[in-house]
């Protein structure tokens, strides 16, 4: 694999602050042309992360690199452009100016025009900036990282602040910069974002990167499908040792006595034999729905199994 | 670069409190201590016109700077402007450089009002010593703009403003720039940038010619402060 195929990489990358471990051990490698979302709770090693792949922090153990080299020499070559969330804009000036000043330092910067219309700034650009509101600042922000021709785009929680038509708006401006064959790292707090935007998802918990694939794949990991039905009894007898026999189970919940029905939702790995089984048992599932989990539910599924080991060890370590 | 430059130039002289600080209210106070003294002269024999019109010139620049460069950039430092700039093609010293040329662009109005205003009470001046006066305290006001910078890399805009406030003041009322400084308060005085940027005007008095000691002080105070700056710069970028 040689370096020129690789965007970004963390090489058993750890950052500290103090004694909180903000990244532990992160080992990542982007390749041209993805589109990664970064997902996990705040505190997660988000920002941090994004930081030390910046180089605007410098990791405690492992290595950095962008495009093969030190971010710094990366940015200075105009091929990344980045939207952080605590990037402030400067005051006492027009959004015109701003982006100008923007197009004028990137080696290959775009027309000036051109950047205020993708990022749909036209008609704030002769506003000042001290004037503008939370969503038209991310706008600006947004300008600010696309003004010249990057190769890797970096944004962290882009869309705070936008309304729903302008984040639709905003994503739609996003795809075309990946479609024209750049590379979009994104961290959010949206998990509809990821499903619907990104063809790589990560999942930070703690500083440590628990998932790494595509949304489909993450939702499997998380024990990927949902079947839901109701037993009755008028359908026969039924034992729920009937139902702990299925294979790939990640959860079950039996309710709901009255009237002789019972409702029944199963979390599962393995949904399509789980319900071969069911018939395979004599029982006679009504209603019967198998969908798969949404993002969140998901990610909450898999950071909760996290939380579960973690604090295991914890306990460990805590009894020596 | 020079966008960035030219950005900041004009962000300050858009900034009215900015102005009325460094332009507005010496020009006033200007105004003040001539009529206070009704035209006479202050102790030494110089005259109040000519005296203030350097310590109301020397007055607004040192605050021109310090309120240009420290507020600014610890200001700009917490809401992030500085890490979105470091994450431009330019180069980390370009935003330090662009403060420090902005402040220097923006003290020649402040130094210049005032003069122009001695001029019409009737301060007389050769041309050459007209010139001069503008390009010793232009000068001098680097100092100033270095001392802005290692304050605004050392605190937090909650603390650099009074911070700035007490220092500017201070300097001030010890260096000469309200009333003229005599007797063993020179002994302090000495080491006071305000006091020794004052005593750079005095060669446009007869028989003077330029203070190489304060020169040379001030020079001393330039080493310090950008020897401060630059570390306290370093310290920044490693945290940010």
């Amino acid at each position: 694999m040689s370096s020129g195929e690789e965007v970004a990489a963390f090489r058993q990358v750890s950052k500290s602050y103090g004694r909180v471990k903000a990244v532990s051990g992160l080992d990542l490698v982007l390749r041209p042309g993805e589109t990664v979302a970064l997902l996990g709770p705040n505190g997660a090693g988000k920002s941090s992360s994004l930081d030390l792949l910046l180089g605007l922090r410098e990791p405690d153990q492992g290595s950095v690199t962008l495009f093969g080299g030190a971010p710094r020499a990366a940015i200075e070559a105009g091929r990344v452009g980045a939207m952080l969330q605590s990037g402030g804009l400067m005051t006492d000036v027009k959004v015109r100016e701003l982006v100008q000043l923007a197009c004028d330092v990137h080696p290959r910067g775009h027309r000036l025009a051109d950047v205020l219309r993708d990022a749909g700034i036209e008609e704030i650009a002769d506003r000042r900036v001290d004037k503008l509101s939370g969503g038209q600042e991310q706008r600006v922000r947004f300008a600010l990282a696309v003004a010249g021709a990057n190769d890797l785009i970096v944004l962290d929680e882009p869309t705070t602040g936008m309304d729903v038509s302008v984040r639709r708006q905003f994503w739609a401006t996003m795809r075309a910069q990946a479609d024209a064959g750049r590379t979009v790292l994104f961290a959010t707090h949206y998990l509809e974002e990821a499903d619907s935007v990104a063809d790589r998802v990560l999942v930070l918990h703690r500083g440590r990167l628990i998932a790494d694939g595509s949304s489909a794949e993450i939702k499997a990991k998380a024990g990927a499908r949902r079947i839901s039905f109701e037993l009755h009894s008028s359908d026969g007898p039924f034992e729920e040792a009937m139902l702990r026999a299925l294979p790939g189970l990640v959860s079950l919940e039996v309710g709901g006595h009255a009237a002789g029905v019972r409702s029944v939702r199963i979390r599962s790995t393995d949904a399509d034999a789980d319900v071969a089984g069911l018939y395979k048992a004599g029982l006679y599932p009504r209603g019967l729905e198998v969908g798969s989990l949404g993002l969140e539910q998901a990610f909450l599924t898999i950071t909760g199994e996290q939380d579960a080991e973690d604090g295991v060890l914890e306990t460990e370590e805590s009894a020596r | 670069m020079i966008t960035l430059i030219r950005l900041e130039i004009l962000r300050s002289l858009r900034n009215r409190r900015y102005l009325f600080f460094t332009i507005l209210y010496p020009a006033l106070m200007y105004f003040f201590f001539v009529s206070v003294y009704k035209g006479g002269s202050v102790a030494g024999g110089v005259s109040a016109k000519s005296y203030f019109m350097v310590s109301m010139a020397t007055f607004g620049a040192v605050g021109a700077v310090l309120t240009g460069s420290a507020q600014r950039i610890s200001l700009e430092r917490k809401s992030g402007w500085v890490r979105q700039l470091r994450l431009t093609a330019l180069p980390g010293r370009a935003y330090t450089l662009a403060k420090i040329a902005s402040c220097a662009a923006t003290t020649l109005p402040a130094i210049v009002v005032v003069f122009a205003l001695g001029a019409v009470e009737g301060v007389r001046l050769g041309a050459g010593q007209w010139l001069g006066l503008v390009a010793v305290l232009w000068l001098g006001s680097f100092v100033f703009a270095a001392l802005g910078v290692a304050l605004g890399y050392a605190a937090e805009p909650s603390a650099v403003q009074p911070i700035v406030m007490i220092v500017y003041m201070l300097m001030a009322a010890f260096g000469g720039t309200w009333y003229p400084i005599s007797g063993s308060m020179r002994n302090f005085a000495r080491f006071n940038p305000v006091y020794l940027y004052n005593q750079l005007a005095g060669f446009i008095h007869p028989g003077n010619t330029l203070d190489a000691a304060a020169a040379a002080g001030l020079a001393g105070f330039l080493l310090v402060f950008v020897a401060a700056a630059a570390f306290l710069y370093r310290r920044d970028t490693k945290q940010a």
